[in-house]
């Protein structure tokens, strides 16, 4: 009943609502915004903030999962196809999925998870290996597991799904090994696929003009970060990734549709209602995953249901979500291969930024800009929270000959000894791009973001420290040595009438609370 | 002894260069010919001349060392046509070093002091990067240039951090830690400090290394003899 009256709460609402104390999904709330309108932790007593418990998963490996929190019980994945269910109030493991990794899974970034999704009482999940498994969250049971594509091929699967009504929608990775990308939408009572998406166009199709000879077949275009769901609108926006091979555009010439771009498709069919690309022939690995954040803004005069998102190309978009009508960008971090986005959406841009054989300097690096983690949007400040990577690399090409499921990357990047990437955690005006306060860091950020009602924003660093903000300021308020990497998002909810924060650091989840 | 299926197949080295490039150029050089690690064009391997030698190594890598096992990464197929490149990259006039390791063995613990701040076996300090295995780990020409031009490349976590206390005192030492709030370093006395951002003047990381370049302080042929001495730092 309680699952029930939640989904026609959220089905009902404007953009942004969610339900108070829980943590259902990626995003927290379709629109993404990753924030707890919870306020217990505050500016004013974040002093006493301090641990709850902590849950060692005993897993190796990056821990990237949202946990997501709802009836007593927190759900988290593990690296290498683990999963828990842990107690809320101790933190005891209730039960505990593992399958066993098959030889053959090529992963470009390690054997890592970022979470479950929900419906009612089950829970969904990909497994390395390219297969989406339901379990039955009360006691981890498998409901049906199902084969999404064939590794063979260079498929592999790490995203959290999004759960829209009664359909489980998941991207898929391995852009690095020659795969052709898609979003696929599964029934969730029985895993039968419903529709897919193919994130790069064959010929005949829309775009499938933007591709040499029979490039497309390998083009990539990974879809490995959760989209975000308009259920006025009744579409699903997801970020698509680079092209392959990854440096070598010779072999691909053309704007490679739809790679490094943002896609709206309906959510029932899986049709595209519009795309917009950021980056035409990317060169550089620039996917295009960073968290598609629905916001309804003020842009240039005009109330606009807008997108938002912090590209790894080193600019900040707005778009119109309706249509996909480019409406302002902005660059938020050095930027060397383009002088400004025209007011017709298109890259102007600066000569000879390509990679070479001997290597050709370009900014941003690799990772971005701002890569795949979690952004936070809070209406309490009205500003937007990304972390950002600021240096260059060179990047080099290589003419690389195809074989299937194998390394198909057409060479690397290096950086700089004396001249290492640094970063920030930056806070801007979602309709301008305008930052509003930057914190700067000694390493390039790793960690995800979390606003909540409390005035505050929650963080990590490589080093180990969960960071608490004000959000309106940026100044520090908190911190705490974890011990572990923080790469997963903070989140948080509440449980017996008290709010806690949660967070997974090195091989272990850690939560907080004021009492 | 397994053989390389590759071994006739001419497209193998190229195909093997692509692999190359993304795993192994970054320590091993573009032309694998060294850099932070081991120059692969001498045509004679640590692990072993077979080609079976040099596919066992990457696959499992060598424990102890910054060399990762890639038979996950790559399989066995991909890492055979990375032996059949660096067989193709050999030079046949392989470049050996010219001088003489027990002259360079005096140099290096005698007149020029490395002994203060290096450490090799159970001998020497512990403010820089141990040497027991430098020559197994580094290409002559990256020796070299690290003692004439230390800046070149620094090993990572040996940067240089520098703390003005809040009277005024100025500490210089080696990175230890370094983090968004804290620093922790050691000076080239061996004495260990820990401070917080908020608790001093200011407090940097430089990226430069606190080793003073030897380029006039050795005449070419002592340098010859302590490159060659580092060469010979094989823990043998």
């Amino acid at each position: 009943m309680r699952a029930f009256l939640i989904a026609i709460l959220i089905s009902a609402a404007a953009i942004g609502q969610s339900a108070r104390d829980d943590w259902r999904s990626y995003g927290k709330n379709f629109a993404g915004w990753r924030y707890s309108e919870l306020a217990e932790i505050s500016t004013a007593n974040i002093a006493q903030l301090r641990p709850q418990w902590i849950f060692q998963t005993g897993v190796n490996g990056k821990q990237e999962t949202t946990p997501l929190v709802f009836n007593g019980m927190m759900y988290i994945t593990a690296p290498s196809n683990h999963a828990f269910a842990l107690d809320g109030a101790t933190g005891r493991p209730v039960w505990h999925y593992q399958k066993q990794v098959p030889a053959g899974v090529n992963v470009c970034c390690g054997q890592v998870n970022r979470g479950f999704a929900a419906i009612g009482e089950k829970l969904f999940k990909v497994n390395l290996e390219a297969t989406l498994v339901a379990l039955d969250a009360k006691t981890g049971r498998q409901l049906w597991e199902t084969t999404i594509d064939d590794i063979k091929k260079g498929f592999s699967a790490t995203v959290a799904p999004l759960a829209v009504k009664n359909l489980v929608i998941v991207g898929i990775a391995g852009a690095e090994f020659g795969m052709r990308g898609f979003i696929d939408a599964y029934d969730a009572n029985t895993g039968k696929r419903v529709w897919r998406f193919h994130t790069v166009a064959a010929p005949g199709q829309p775009g499938g003009d933007t591709w040499g000879g029979n490039s497309w077949e390998r083009g990539g275009g990974s879809t490995w970060i959760t989209g975000t769901y308009d259920p006025e609108l009744n579409l699903t926006y997801w970020g698509t990734g680079n092209p392959g091979p990854d440096f070598f555009g010779d072999e691909r010439p053309g704007d490679n549709l739809f790679t490094c771009s943002l896609v709206a498709l309906d959510a029932d069919t899986g049709k595209l209602k519009w795309h917009y690309q950021f980056t035409p022939h990317d060169v550089h690995d620039w996917d295009a995953v960073a968290d598609p954040v629905l916001i309804d803004l003020n842009v240039g005069g005009k109330r606009v249901k807008a997108v938002v998102q912090a590209n790894r190309n080193g600019y900040f978009y707005v778009l119109d979500r309706t249509n996909g009508k480019f409406l302002t960008a902005k660059s938020y971090t050095q930027v060397s291969w383009s002088d400004g986005i025209g007011g017709d959406g298109k890259p102007k841009l600066i000569a000879n930024q390509d990679p070479t054989e001997d290597g050709n300097r370009a900014c941003p690096g690799i990772g971005g800009g701002h890569n795949w983690t979690a952004t936070t949007y809070s209406p309490q400040t009205g500003l937007y929270y990304f972390n950002t990577t600021d240096g260059c690399q060179l990047y080099y090409k290589t003419k690389q000959e195809y074989n299937e499921g194998m390394w198909y990357q057409g060479s690397t990047t290096a950086g700089f000894a004396t001249e290492p990437s640094t970063g920030s955690v930056i806070a801007v005006d979602p309709a301008t791009g305008n930052t509003k306060w930057r914190w700067e860091m000694v390493t390039a950020p790793t960690s995800g973001l979390l606003a909540t009602a409390g005035g505050l924003l929650f963080g990590g660093d490589r080093e180990g420290y969960l960071i608490a903000f004000d959000a309106r300021t940026g100044k520090v308020v908190w911190k705490f040595q974890t011990g572990g990497v923080i790469i997963a998002p903070p989140v948080s909810y509440a449980m017996n009438g008290k709010q806690y924060i949660a967070v997974g650091a090195g091989a272990a989840i850690l939560t907080f609370a004021v009492r | 002894m397994a053989q390389n299926p590759y071994a006739a197949d001419l497209k193998a080295p190229e195909a093997g260069r692509g692999i190359f490039r993304i795993y192994c150029a970054p320590c091993h050089g573009l032309k694998a010919d060294g850099g932070r690690g081991p120059d692969l064009t001498l045509g004679t391997y640590t692990a072993g001349d077979s080609d079976d030698a040099l596919h066992r190594v990457i696959s499992r890598g060598v424990p102890g060392s910054e060399m990762p096992d890639f038979n996950e990464r790559l399989g066995g197929d991909n890492i055979w046509k990375v032996v059949s490149y660096i067989r193709s990259a050999a030079k046949k006039d392989a470049t050996l070093p010219k001088g003489n390791a027990s002259g360079g063995e005096k140099i290096f613990w005698g007149k020029g002091g490395c002994g203060q701040c290096h450490q090799v076996g159970t001998r020497g300090g512990r403010v820089g990067p141990e040497l027991t295995l430098a020559g197994r780990r580094r290409s002559l020409a990256y020796l070299r240039d690290s003692i004439i031009d230390p800046n070149k490349d620094i090993t990572p976590g040996y940067y240089t951090i520098v703390v003005e206390t809040s009277d005024g005192k100025r500490i210089t030492g080696v990175q230890r830690g370094f983090d968004n709030f804290s620093a922790q370093l050691m000076d080239a006395k061996e004495t260990y400090y820990s401070f917080w951002k908020t608790g001093v003047k200011s407090l940097k990381r430089e990226f430069r290394s606190l080793m003073p370049a030897y380029d006039k302080t050795f005449s070419p042929s002592e340098l010859d003899d302590v490159v060659a001495y580092l060469y010979s730092l094989r823990g043998n």
